[in-house]
């Protein structure tokens, strides 16, 4: 009893105490909203107390007023952005603030800056905001839209595996602008288990590069992970093979392998033996692992 | 003008609603909305998730300027009850205020929607289809769920302290948002009398969730019967082998789900169903079985750790499945509530179905939350019925024997005119065979046969003057029909058959039927 | 003579793990051969390699602790209870590099091979080290289909975070699900600990292809080819999106460093502020799944991220002696109106309670709180307050099984 009233009378006196936080956070606020302040005092001040963004919807309208001014220093307006997101993270404190946030987003999801530009849309696509989506699509459909470039849109849209992005992706697929589109492609088509046979299509290339291989052999995986086990030990065995593939294939073996069958494997096993001793350094570590494991 | 009961994924988004407006606007169409609202409609075919939203949402407006139906509130409740879409919620809200006149049991919904979506309270717009707010001085789905709230009034006193606790706990609702709790606080406290006890349980009349599909009513549909399911342990079965021999609930779910209140809600619940089962004592009797939507990717491994990872039992007894090749089968069975884009659900509903020990549907439960102990019950009548059905059937089996032996007998009498044939198959036909399972391909047979013999029947009534025989057999038939349209008909089916074969025997002995008697073979021992 | 040593009193090899914190131990006679009195003197001592863990002994729950302990053995088997500890300072490397042996005389009678396990810098591991982290990392994902799925759904919708965030169980739930992670992993390997991202420094190792990869300018993060994080699937989906907003041969700016962090307030309530900075902001650092709440722990760096938050309440509440929730300056109670739901001391967390529905999540994915052989708190459903004194520093009853290389015991 002695000892919840000790409890109950710290906690009073220390609620007595004005609290440093905030009245830190008063003045961050206006600091930050300070026009003719250096950028960096304004910087510094928002990211004295994140949380206090949400308390006062005038604090909060002061943030979003940064974000959206395209008159602001672009380095003020992205910390902006940064605090107003890790406030997100406090989801229910954050609950009257996200109305006003997203609208925002949205508003500014065409900013002239590209930097801010990308990190709005990507907020919202990891939202799985339907605005957005239908933006990226539109930008994929008419390259004039574009907000984006087609690799980074495609990579935003893999955020949600129920956007309509699986026709636009299989295109850019078979006329890819450039290997990071393709690879974005093959990355989002990794959602869609019937794409299973052109993964193994690509993986089976190889005239295709050994980027797009890999990213195929993880698609693969993702949906068909008993045939990435097949294809790895084939690679494993072809000496031809692209070492970078050769060392991700006994990766994926080792790891996930089914153990009592590459146990039985005296053919992988014995090959594997004479990777350790004659093969590049990566394929070399990759071989060490895998005989560590197995016991040779 | 695109008819709905047509339109498809041909349907750009613009021409789609344009359809709807057309639609919402001819009293004498109008009603072809709530169709559009099926997940399976073909129209959300090959489409998004988003998109999906954006056209489900504007179905929803459409009802709201107009009147919502009954049909239609299902789907309306079902968005309260496990949406997180935040136009969807919004539209859903705006569109119960059409329905003709509150009622109580709506509360608890809307409460309940505002707590799914409270913490995505996302500005929405109305003005247009496909239009996103980039505002947050509109509205949103709280604000229309507030709104709702106010315009059931003296309803919703049941959930008054629920609704009074939005603005009294610390956070939470946006401050812009308290002028609306306040309206509907005071709106709820306003004149009118408060519902009586129990009202807020009581949905309005025809909103059941519990249908029974009866054999045949699913007679479009494949084979499904030979479709070849794989469990949670790879293990092949077909739906056949699966299914007879016991009652099952069945739930369909896929593991990528993204809804909390979904998939993963009822496979957690299926594990509570397997608790009441065992607690029962009834596990060994009735069998669960959750089948994927998403078969190309929910492999067995996925399957079992999603099932375990919700408390699900997985035996013999109790799987998790996917269609080998492909779900068409089942989807078209089942009439599953679900679309996609590619192999990805773009949208489903929640279903639950119990099946009888012949494999066949008896019972479904869609859309709204369902309660394990009810599904449970209604799984516990059908193993009830079925042992009745034992008694009956034994009947049936000692008739059927019987029917064997006459059979035989038969044989040794064998007519050798074509009117004799067509009444010895009859009887036998739908009395007998009419029996043998999975042998959808003969009732096309025994139905012709049928008809051959009412013909003759007919002309031979009218060139003996007597046509008691044809009406006896006519009244034979209507019995053969009346037992195949549900649970508790089949025994009407041996009246059938007997008046069929009376009244064929009789058509046979008439007058001038004896000028021509038939030949019969005797029998050789 | 022989004797049986038994860590965290378990002959179990999974339970020969200490860190700073006393583990109880047994010593008791098997085999009393050339015994010539009813006790024997066993002296315990540990032998370390040269860049091995080092442990310390003591006879009870208080008192100095020693390199080596004597104890009279009852040769009829009795147990004698000890408590060994990791000297601090000296963890170990490997699993065993540290081996704790008995000796009556000169003569050896009984050893164990012991590891001093806690978590450390991310930056300063070993190869070794990194390479088994990793790896059981990416078996718990097993290509998106093993168990960390359950951790990814435990900090995903609206409903699940607000369990964890934005009131005062922030720290302990956090503390909870960190623990059950390690668990699991430590189930795969049992050599394994959590390591901890020490954002306030640069972690130029962290960002390479052989540990959470080297990120491109679109933010696809790339891992060396032997890297098993090749094989990582969440949501469906392969591959980690990260892109730093920052040059990661250094600290992000921005973010209070562990002195600004720990001196926001010796008040819990005031403390706990740190949710923002430095967490949120180390947080939102980078684009890509950790820049949001929903889609952070799809990036193995989340985990990593907090686990130097976890340290930093581990380091405030040594600085100020805050481990006893009674202690109002241990905790934010919101008297008199209390938290909601799962934030105060006596609530049960979810999903390890199993507690669905109304306030609670629909679903509880995971079940109950992973065991330890090594440690029985805080239990399968663990309190709110059962995650304040980690340690075992006010109850030994309360020691969880985990330390940090920087935060000692006494």
């Amino acid at each position: 009893m002695a000892q919840k009233k000790k409890a109950a009378k710290s906690s009073k006196s220390a609620r007595k105490a004005k609290s440093p936080a905030k009245k830190s956070a008063r003045g961050g606020m206006a600091v930050a909203a300070g026009a003719r302040k250096p950028t960096e005092e304004r910087i510094a001040a928002l990211m004295q107390v994140p949380l206090a963004v949400c308390e006062k919807d005038e604090d909060l309208q002061t943030v979003l007023n940064i974000l959206r001014n395209q008159d602001e220093p672009i380095e003020l307006r992205l910390a902006a952005l940064q605090v107003i997101q890790a406030a997100s993270f406090s989801v229910v404190t954050f609950e009257p603030c996200r109305g006003a946030y997203i609208a925002t987003l949205r508003e500014i999801s065409d900013d002239p800056d590209p930097e801010l530009r990308q990190r709005v849309l990507g907020t919202l696509a990891r939202e799985k905001d339907g605005f957005v989506q239908k933006k990226l699509l539109e930008g994929l459909q008419n390259p004039e839209k574009a907000l984006v470039s087609p690799e980074k849109a495609l990579q935003l849209l893999s955020y949600d595996v129920h956007a309509d992005a699986y026709p636009v992706a299989r295109e850019i697929l078979s006329k890819s602008p450039n290997a990071d589109a393709r690879r974005e492609a093959i990355r989002l088509l990794a959602a869609d288990a019937n794409t299973a046979p052109v993964f193994e299509k690509i993986l089976r290339d190889k005239g295709e590069t050994t980027e797009i291989r890999q990213m195929s052999a993880a698609a693969l995986n993702s949906v068909r992970p008993d045939k990435l086990q097949e294809y790895a030990r084939a690679i494993v065995l072809d000496d031809s093979e692209d070492d970078e593939l050769q060392a991700t294939s006994l990766t994926a073996i080792t790891q996930f392998g089914d153990q009592e069958t590459v146990a039985n494997d005296e053919a992988l096993l014995a090959h594997v033996g004479e990777l350790k001793n004659k093969a590049t350094a990566k394929v070399k570590q990759g071989a060490r692992r895998f005989l560590t494991k197995y016991g040779r | 003008m695109q008819e709905a009961a047509t339109a498809g994924t041909a349907l750009s988004e613009p021409e789609f609603a344009e359809l709807i407006d057309a639609l919402a606007a001819d009293p004498h169409r109008r009603g072809q909305l709530t169709e559009l609202l099926r997940e399976d409609h073909p129209l959300y075919d090959q489409r998004g998730t988003a998109a999906t939203v954006r056209m489900r949402g504007w179905i929803l407006l459409a009802l709201a300027r107009a009147e919502v139906p009954d049909a239609a509130l299902l789907f309306v409740l079902e968005e309260f009850d496990t949406g997180t879409d935040a136009y969807l919620l919004a539209a859903a809200a705006c569109a119960l205020r059409s329905y003709p006149s509150p009622n109580a049991a709506f509360a608890p919904f809307v409460l309940r929607a505002i707590a799914n979506i409270r913490s995505f309270d996302d500005p929405v717009s109305f003005e247009s289809y496909g239009e996103y707010a980039l505002s947050s001085t509109g509205t949103s789905p709280v604000r229309e769920l507030l709104a709702t709230l106010a315009w059931l009034g003296p309803h919703a006193r049941g959930v008054l302290p629920e609704v009074e606790a939005l603005r009294t706990e610390p956070g939470g609702l946006a401050k812009k948002l308290r002028t609306d709790v306040d309206r509907a606080v005071e709106a709820i406290r306003g004149a009118g009398p408060a519902p009586g006890p129990g009202a807020c349980c009581v949905l309005p009349a025809g909103l059941g969730h519990a249908l029974s599909w009866t054999l045949g009513s699913r007679g479009a549909s494949e084979p499904v019967e030979k479709t070849v399911l794989e469990d949670h342990q790879g293990e092949s079965i077909t739906f056949q082998e699966l299914f007879r021999g016991h009652p099952s609930i069945v739930v369909f779910f896929y593991t990528r789900c993204d809804n909390p209140l979904k998939c993963s809600l009822t496979v957690t619940r299926l594990a509570g169903v397997q608790k009441l089962l065992t607690a029962r004592g009834l596990d060994e009797q009735i069998h669960t079985a959750a089948i994927t939507y998403d078969p190309a990717f929910d492999l067995p491994e996925r399957l079992r750790r999603y099932g375990q990872n919700r408390g699900v039992l997985l035996n013999a007894r109790n799987r998790m499945l996917r269609a080998i090749e492909g779900l068409d089968a089942i989807r078209s069975h089942f009439k599953l509530g679900v679309n996609f884009i590619e192999s990805l659900v773009n949208r489903h509903r929640i279903e639950v179905y119990v099946l009888d020990a012949q494999g066949r549907i008896a019972a479904s439960f869609e859309r709204i939350h369902w309660d394990e102990q009810q599904v449970v019950d209604r799984a516990v009548e059908v193993l009830e019925a079925k042992s009745e059905e034992a008694a009956p059937a034994v009947r049936g089996k000692a008739a059927s024997s019987a029917a064997g032996t006459l059979a035989s007998l038969a044989v040794a009498f064998f007519p050798k005119c074509p009117v004799c044939w067509a009444a010895y198959l009859s009887f036998f036909g739908v009395a007998g065979l009419e029996r043998i399972p999975y042998s959808p391909w003969l009732q096309p047979v025994l139905a012709a046969v049928m008809l051959i013999n009412l013909a003759s029947l007919w002309l031979r009534g009218r060139s003996t003057g007597r046509m008691s025989g044809f009406y006896l057999a006519g009244t034979g038939a209507l019995a053969i029909i009346v037992s195949k349209t549900g649970p508790g008909w089949e025994n009407a089916a041996l009246w059938g058959g007997a008046l069929t074969l009376a009244g064929s025997l009789l058509g046979a002995l008439a007058p001038s039927f004896r000028r021509q008697p038939c030949v019969m073979s005797e029998t050789r021992s | 003579m022989n004797v049986e040593l038994q860590i965290n009193n378990s002959v179990s090899p999974g339970a020969r793990f200490v860190s700073w914190a006393p583990s109880p131990c047994r010593i008791r006679v098997t085999n009393p051969s050339g015994a010539t009195s009813p006790t024997v003197n066993v002296q315990i001592t540990g032998r370390s390699t040269t860049t091995g863990g080092v442990v310390v002994f003591r006879s009870g729950t208080t008192g100095a602790f020693g390199n080596s302990l004597t104890l009279a053995v009852p040769i009829n088997g009795a147990s004698v209870s000890f408590f060994v500890a990791g000297r601090f300072g000296r963890p170990s490397i490997n699993n065993g590099d540290v081996t704790i042996e008995a000796r009556t005389g000169t003569t050896l009678v009984g050893s164990v091979p012991v590891m001093v396990r806690v978590r450390k810098n991310a930056n300063l591991l070993t190869a070794g080290e990194r390479d088994r982290f990793v790896s059981a990392l990416a078996q718990l994902n097993n290509q998106g289909m093993g168990r960390f799925a359950d951790f990814r759904e435990m900090h995903r919708t609206s409903i699940s975070l607000a369990q964890a965030h934005g009131a005062a169980g922030f720290l302990p739930w956090h503390r909870a699900y960190l623990l059950d992670l390690e668990r699991e992993l430590q189930a795969i390997d049992l050599s394994v600990s959590l390591p901890y991202w020490r954002f306030d420094q640069a972690a130029p190792n962290l960002f390479k292809g052989d540990f959470l990869g080297v990120s491109n300018s679109l933010g696809t993060v790339l891992l060396s080819a032997a890297n098993p994080l090749r094989f990582w699937v969440t949501d469906g989906v392969p591959g980690i999106n990260r892109r730093p907003f920052f040059n990661t041969a250094s600290a992000p700016p921005g973010l209070f460093n562990e002195a600004q962090t720990l001196g926001l307030s010796t008040q819990y309530r005031l403390f706990r502020n740190m949710e923002g900075n430095p967490h949120g902001l180390a947080h939102t650092s980078f684009g890509g799944f950790i820049f949001s709440p929903g889609t952070a722990p799809r990036d193995p760096l989340f985990f990593l991220l907090h686990c130097n938050v976890d340290r930093l309440w581990a380091k405030w509440q040594k600085q100020n002696g805050r481990f006893d929730p009674a202690l109002a300056a241990s905790y934010d109670s919101n008297l008199p109106t209390g938290n909601r739901i799962g934030h105060n001391l006596p609530d049960t967390m979810w999903p390890w309670n199993g507690v669905t529905g109304g306030q609670r999540p629909p679903t509880a994915p995971g079940g109950p709180l992973a065991t330890s052989p090594g440690a029985t708190a805080p239990g399968p459903s663990p309190r709110v307050r059962d995650c304040l004194d980690y340690q075992g520093s006010l109850n030994p009853i309360s020691r969880m099984g985990f330390g940090y290389d920087d935060v000692p015991f006494v």
